[in-house]
């Protein structure tokens, strides 16, 4: 089966300044995939150049397995980064005119807007002009516009910026339904802590550039430099004089301690119960954002703009 | 093309237009303040039937007395063929020539002045050899008077002449027959009496084609701004291609002026018709009847002209993020807009001269100009192709044009571009999404 989304040495030139510089990466089906990275390290851009918004000056785009097709194009439930609504139109003319754009009946429209208005509470809210409902009720009409068609693939762009936490909360939720259902996800997100917990698979940008691609997973293995959690009482001073250990931080009720390469954990933890009344410890995976500043930093490219 | 996008783009531009109050307001107002100003004029012309004293030097010395009683019987048939209307009265004096003709004048001149005279009527043998007579009056523009005088001037003439050339009074009538139906036969010659309600008609659709090119061409320039302020052009790009929805926008908000023309017309046929009746009934003006080819060509001028002026609005609207931002170019099309009115005067009084022709052919002013000559006058057919050539070529180009300005505009979003950057998104390519050439892969 193709991947559901392929990019391959995908470019983009905005005047002088390279928006996507040759850009390449598998969506494969049936994942939540994030594109990650700081502000203005063309996530948008790749985006819109997936959607043919914006078209790519070189290298090839395929989704589904081909060129971007308008039947395709019906497929796909987008949720632009520059979201909004009419807001002089009634909420339920509005998705009946966005699920008409993607040429979805009438009657198969009207009854999805109510499935959807009856698990997102907005059934109230139908008949009544956008402009009177509150920030939260559009983004709930806004994240129905982009699934109102029942898309195979979902296109996010910074999906979760401005959502008050209850809608993050349920809008997450549905994100892990449409997986479940074999559907494929893709968002994009500058938040690495929100990336870290839907993403099956991740591509980092920075200043317009891959600098890392794959399953999230596996990454975390690869960037791990022996992150061990101890629940430990002692003074920091010993913990850092221990062998073996390249840094160490104090944390509550215990210490984050990075080995330093090559010492075998067990060694180590036996050496330290020798020592110390332990009374808990727990291997400790990276954090995305540490990924990424490794990765930054692996890949010579300067990153000044700060990462949140 | 996918109809099925563009259809739901012209329903929702339609529906949320005409659901909103203040179309309705606009779309009742305006044939308000039409019956309120029909409603004056009708109060005036009212006013000014009553009695008209005018003097007459008869130079002739046997023409003012036929000429009171001609007056006289063509106002008693009036009445028995509309009892109880109000007509004009005419009181015939006649003047002898108080020395010389000109002190005559003079003195008459005056007491039209001190309006103790409406007006006064000089019957000049030597000039009445030439078919002319002269009628001096305040108001000269009063043509229901007018018309009466000069009626019964020239049935006075022909008895005259009838009786000079010793014939029977008896074939008099049968000349007078002939006249009316002489008038009858002008129609189709196309001469003046019957224009008069052709003329009317195409004034009133040459102001209901400028006020669309005007208003609805400007609704266009704002759709689009709101589209962009509202951040929603995006999401629909995502479905729709941007000709798709400029094309979409376009015909939904002609189709908006449409349907204010409709209620108008409707609203005219139930509330204007008795006053036009009365008028018809009091004057003796002719039914407004319009030509079939008018409205034809109407229809075509205006769609042609809608979309051409629809085209420029859009193009200025996409790469703006105010109605404030936009204005200033928005002058352009709008000045070509009135252009086409500043030579209404010349085209009028000669259609077909050198200014109703370049202003018929220039595209810009085509919609408007030829569409009044061929009102008015009947200009060459060559011409009336070339113009419409021209104008389709103009409109598909001013809407490929538009469209590449669209499609970039409408993503554009902080600084105010200036005009070589917009043109340089003219040649700049966009996203173009494929129609689909294979079965989709899955």
């Amino acid at each position: 089966m193709t991947a559901a989304i392929e990019l391959e040495n995908v470019s983009k030139v905005f005047g002088r300044f390279p928006a996507v510089d040759s850009l390449s990466f598998q969506v494969p089906r049936g994942v939540i995939f994030g594109l990650l990275g700081p502000n203005g390290a063309g996530k948008t851009t790749t985006i819109r150049m997936i959607m043919n918004i914006t078209a790519a000056d070189s290298g090839e785009i395929r989704v589904l397995g081909n060129p971007m097709t308008r039947e395709i194009q019906n497929r796909i439930g987008y949720l632009p980064e520059e979201r909004g609504l009419y807001r002089k139109m009634k909420v339920v003319d509005h998705l009946l005119f966005l699920a008409a754009i993607k040429e979805v009946s009438r009657e198969d429209a009207r009854r999805r807007i109510a499935e959807w208005a009856e698990k997102l509470e907005l059934k109230p809210w139908l008949k009544k002009k956008v402009d009177e409902l509150s920030k939260g009720m559009q983004q709930k009409v806004q994240f129905i516009a982009t699934v109102i068609h029942d898309p195979e693939i979902l296109i996010l762009d910074e999906p979760f910026s401005g959502l008050d936490p209850i809608n993050t909360a349920i809008i997450k939720d549905y994100l892990s339904d449409f997986r479940k259902q074999g559907k494929t996800i893709v968002f994009s997100t500058h938040v690495l802590e929100q990336a870290e917990k839907l993403c099956d698979e991740i591509c980092l940008l920075a200043r317009s550039k891959k600098i890392l691609e794959g399953n999230l997973r596996d990454l975390k293995r690869r960037f791990s430099h022996n992150l061990l959690h101890l629940s430990v009482d002692a003074p920091p001073a010993e913990i850092a004089a221990l062998p073996g250990v390249a840094s160490s931080q104090p944390v509550n009720g215990g210490y984050v301690i990075s080995l330093a390469p090559g010492t075998d954990q067990r060694e180590f933890l036996r050496r330290a119960l020798d020592r110390y009344p332990l009374q808990g410890f727990s291997t400790k995976d990276p954090e995305l954002e540490e990924i990424y500043l490794d990765a930054v930093r692996a890949s010579g490219i300067e990153e000044t703009r700060t990462i949140e | 093309m996918s109809w099925t996008k563009i259809f739901a783009v012209i329903r929702r531009e339609y529906l949320e237009r005409v659901r909103t109050k203040a179309f309705w307001i606009a779309t009742f107002l305006v044939p308000a303040f039409f019956l309120g100003y029909m409603a004056v004029q009708v109060a005036s012309i009212r006013k000014t039937s009553g009695e008209r004293r005018v003097a007459v030097v008869d130079l002739t010395g046997h023409l003012a007395q036929p000429l009171a009683r001609e007056l006289a019987e063509r106002e008693e048939a009036r009445r028995k063929k509309t009892p109880g209307s109000r007509g004009i009265h005419w009181i015939i004096e006649p003047r002898p020539v108080a020395g010389d003709l000109e002190k005559t004048k003079e003195a008459l001149r005056r007491e039209v002045l001190d309006k103790k005279l409406y007006g006064y009527l000089v019957l000049d043998p030597s000039l009445l050899e030439k078919d002319r007579a002269e009628y001096y009056s305040i108001s000269v523009s009063e043509f229901v008077a007018l018309e009466q005088m000069e009626r019964a001037i020239n049935t006075v003439l022909l008895r005259e002449k009838i009786r000079e050339k010793g014939l029977p009074a008896s074939l008099g009538k049968e000349l007078e027959k002939r006249v009316d139906l002489k008038t009858l036969k002008v129609t189709t010659k196309g001469a003046t009496e019957e224009k008069g309600g052709g003329i009317i008609a195409a004034i009133v659709f040459l102001a209901i084609m400028y006020m669309t090119f005007f208003m609805y061409g400007f609704q266009n320039l704002r759709g689009v701004i709101e589209e962009k302020t509202n951040r929603i052009v995006e999401l629909i790009i995502a479905s729709v291609r941007p000709t798709e929805l400029m094309l979409g926008k376009i015909i939904g908000i002609g189709l908006v002026g449409l349907t204010q023309y409709l209620v108008w017309s409707l609203v005219a046929m139930n509330l204007s018709l008795p006053a036009i009746a009365g008028m018809m009934a009091m004057g003796e003006a002719g039914a407004p009847m319009i030509p079939l080819s008018t409205i034809g060509y109407f229809l075509l001028f205006f769609i042609l002209g809608y979309f051409l002026y629809a085209s420029i609005f859009t193009a200025i609207g996409a790469p703006f993020n105010s109605d404030q931002e936009a204005q200033q170019l928005a002058i352009i099309p709008q000045m070509l807009i009135v252009s086409g009115l500043a030579v209404y005067p010349a085209v009028m009084n000669n259609p077909n001269g050198g200014v109703a022709v370049f202003a018929s052919l220039f595209p810009f002013t085509a919609p408007l100009m030829m569409f009044l000559r061929t009102a008015v006058a009947e200009p060459p057919g060559w011409q009336i192709g070339l113009s419409i050539v021209i104008l389709i070529v103009s409109t598909i180009g001013l809407a490929w044009f538009a469209g590449r300005i669209y499609r970039v505009g409408i993503l554009m979003y902080g600084k105010k571009p200036t005009i070589p950057e917009i043109l340089r998104w003219v040649r700049y390519r966009p996203g173009k999404v494929l129609q689909p050439a294979s079965p989709p892969a899955s």
